[in-house]
């Protein structure tokens, strides 16, 4: 649905893209992390056509983003990460007045009016001041307000900064509801524990290029390092004897009869440390590898990208 | 053939980059909502009726206080008293119009910028063009909605007589015009300058100077230029030395055909006080004290054939404000079109057409290495 290629953006002598490639599959919901900074809304302004790359190429729906631009409108909603509301309209006018910029009047900019309030859950507060609803209201009339020409792609830049973590939640659940509507999303964060549970797919930025892009599970799977937990029925410095002489294997923490290390290699090489541990004196009863988290992967290929 | 002609106008566009129906579709999809939304936001709140009541007492308030000035030198009712009603009146609303038409659109496109609205107006179908006109005519209606709420006020002219209703006329096309450029004027600093303080100092500063400085200017000029010698005027001297064009960008000029006294000579602004009297002043040294009208009104040599002046110099001072008002107006409203477009097409067109070679060159290079 969405693929970038090479896309790059200066600022003077300032390089905020470096080449971001990606590749969004259709009804995909992406989640594109990357901390402060590094390129990620540069990349979802150009994709909105609100900045013209300084090189590379991008297609959405198909669409070219320099040469069909209208087109791109048509197949887009943007909700960016700081906006601003119209303070003198109700919430019901708002929503009208941006279906007429799309084209959209009369009875049926009405209807949609409606049903959108009702799908953000702001029915009852159609005929309030926008500036009167709460920073999560807010939010959620501006993504109604993206959904207003049924667009086939959401761009939306860190949808949840700012919330508390109630409207974090709602906006989480409404987000899912928009997943099965068949929409292809792409969502910004740096918070990522924020998109773990909603992503299928993720695309890592660091430092204006993406340095690990694809399925979720697969990206997280590709991170060779693995973090094992032990845990010994008696004292455990035999098994930290032979962890501290295991090339590739660096202890995090040890508490009491448990220890937390890092493995660098695959699980052959994990195996034949189990087999180790089992030959030496220390009592294993526990030794399993723990969920990586979306954090450790990302701060794992941060890293590896700021040393390349 | 029938067909080829009738898309001859469409095709010959879209061949030039130009898509007329989208053209169309985004102006109406810029400008209907956006003017909805204006007016409706200029009518809510406590600020509309604050500045409409306040437009409202100053006027009644110069009115009346110009009326009762009158009445006490005179002690009897005057029969010019109705004209002198009608300049101060027609002055009043027009410098009025003058400095309230860009403080109203200074803030329109800035605003989006500051409340961080401008983005998601740009991401809809509503073209560029759509929106800065739609915000213009907003404040345009708003203008001349306070024109004609100020209209009871010139009744009282009428309780007196002496104005006929296409000077009348004449002064409100000159205030509409007035309002209408200084209106794109202060659009045009709302969408170059971001934040609406500054875009709304800048127009009034340009807006004073296209009033007064233009005048002020003008003065010097002809002063420097120094009047022709005593009884040179004549056919064959040529005909008298004109007033400088920039002269007629300030509204006062075009108030010069509108105001008592029919065209511009010594009756000019006759009853404003102080501002009619300076005026009256400048419009006679840049006019040469009413030969250049008497000339153009054939009078000045009786008998003789003089050729008359053609092209800009013909027209009338309110006229040629105009003209120049609208000419103002396209400007100012191309410019601040230009400058809210998000991708300029012109960077969007070096952009393609340097990928473009440099595909063409990785092709070549392909080809030579193949």
């Amino acid at each position: 649905m969405i693929t970038v290629c090479g896309l790059e953006k200066n600022y003077g002598r300032v390089k905020a893209l470096r080449g971001i490639n990606m590749h969004v599959p259709e009804k995909a919901v992406y989640g594109f992390i990357g901390q402060n900074g590094a390129g990620k809304t540069t990349t979802l302004r150009i994709l909105a056509g609100l900045l013209l790359p300084s090189a590379g190429e991008a297609r959405i729906a198909g669409y070219d983003i320099l040469r069909q631009p209208r087109e791109i409108r048509d197949v887009i909603g943007y909700m960016p990460d700081f906006f601003g509301v119209y303070d003198d309209l109700r919430a019901g006018e708002y929503l009208e007045f941006y279906a007429a910029a799309y084209g959209i009047r009369g009875k049926a900019a009405r209807e949609l009016r409606d049903y959108l309030l009702e799908l953000v859950d702001l029915s009852d507060k159609r005929d309030a001041f926008v500036d009167t609803l709460s920073r999560g209201m807010q939010q959620r009339l501006c993504l109604a307000r993206a959904l207003i020409h049924d667009p086939q792609v959401l761009l939306l830049d860190e949808p949840a900064s700012g919330l508390d973590p109630l409207a974090r939640v709602e906006m989480r659940e409404l987000l899912k509801e928009l997943c099965h509507l068949g929409k292809t999303i792409v969502i910004s964060s740096h918070i990522l524990s924020e998109l773990a549970d909603l992503c299928t797919h993720i695309g890592m930025v660091a430092e204006g290029r993406v340095i690990r892009e694809g399925p979720l599970n697969e990206v997280l799977a590709s991170s060779q390092e693995r973090k094992i937990s032990l845990r010994c029925l008696g004292p455990v410095e035999a098994a930290v004897e032979i962890l501290e002489s295991w090339p590739g294997a660096k202890i995090l923490n040890r508490a009491g009869q448990q220890v937390e290390f890092s493995l660098s290699d695959g699980p052959e090489e994990a195996a034949a440390l189990l087999r180790a541990l089992a030959a030496s004196e220390a009592e294993v009863v526990h030794f399993a590898e723990t969920e990586r988290s979306l954090e450790d992967t990302f701060l794992k290929l941060a890293r590896e990208a700021q040393v390349s | 053939m029938s067909s080829r002609k009738r898309s001859w106008p469409a095709g010959a566009f879209r061949r030039m980059g130009l898509n007329l129906r989208a053209l169309g579709q985004g102006i109406r999809e810029g400008l209907t909502p956006m003017l909805g939304k204006e007016m409706r936001s200029r009518t809510r709140g406590w600020r509309s009726p604050v500045l409409l009541s306040a437009y409202l007492l100053i006027l009644s308030a110069g009115v009346s206080l110009s009326l009762w000035l009158m009445l006490e030198q005179a002690n009897i009712i005057n029969p010019q008293i109705g004209l002198s009603l009608y300049g101060f009146f027609v002055l009043t609303l027009v410098m009025l119009v003058a400095f309230i038409a860009p403080a109203i659109a200074a803030g329109s496109i800035s605003g989006e910028r500051e409340r961080r609205t401008y983005d998601l107006l740009m991401v809809t179908k509503a073209s560029p063009l759509g929106i800065v006109l739609g915000k213009w005519l907003a404040s345009v209606a708003y203008l001349i909605f306070l024109m004609m709420a100020a209209l009871p006020v010139f009744a009282i002219v009428f309780l007196f007589g002496g104005v006929p209703p296409a000077t009348l006329g004449m002064a409100l096309l000159v205030a509409t015009a007035t309002g209408m450029g200084y209106g794109a004027l202060g659009l045009l600093f709302s969408a170059l300058l971001r934040r609406t303080q500054l875009a709304t100092i800048t127009s009034l500063i340009l807006i004073f100077i296209f009033i007064f400085g233009t005048l002020a200017a003008g003065v010097v000029a002809s002063s420097v230029a120094g009047p022709p010698p005593y009884g040179r005027y004549g056919p064959e001297f040529g005909p008298p030395p004109a007033a400088p064009w920039y002269v007629y960008l300030s509204p006062l000029t075009a108030l010069g055909s509108v105001l008592p006294g029919g065209n511009i000579n010594y009756m000019m602004g006759q009853g404003v006080p102080l501002l009619g009297s300076i005026l009256r002043e400048l419009l006679q040294h840049l006019f040469q004290g009413g030969i250049e009208y008497a000339y153009k009104m054939g009078y000045a040599y009786p008998g003789i054939n003089v050729p008359q002046p053609t092209g800009l110099a013909a027209w009338e001072p309110w006229a040629r404000f105009t003209l120049y008002q609208g000419i103002l107006i396209i400007a100012c409203l191309l410019l601040a079109v230009l400058s809210i477009t998000p991708v300029k097409p012109w960077t969007a067109y070096l952009l393609r057409r340097r990928l473009r070679r440099q595909a063409v060159r990785e092709a070549s290079n392909f080809e030579a290495g193949g």
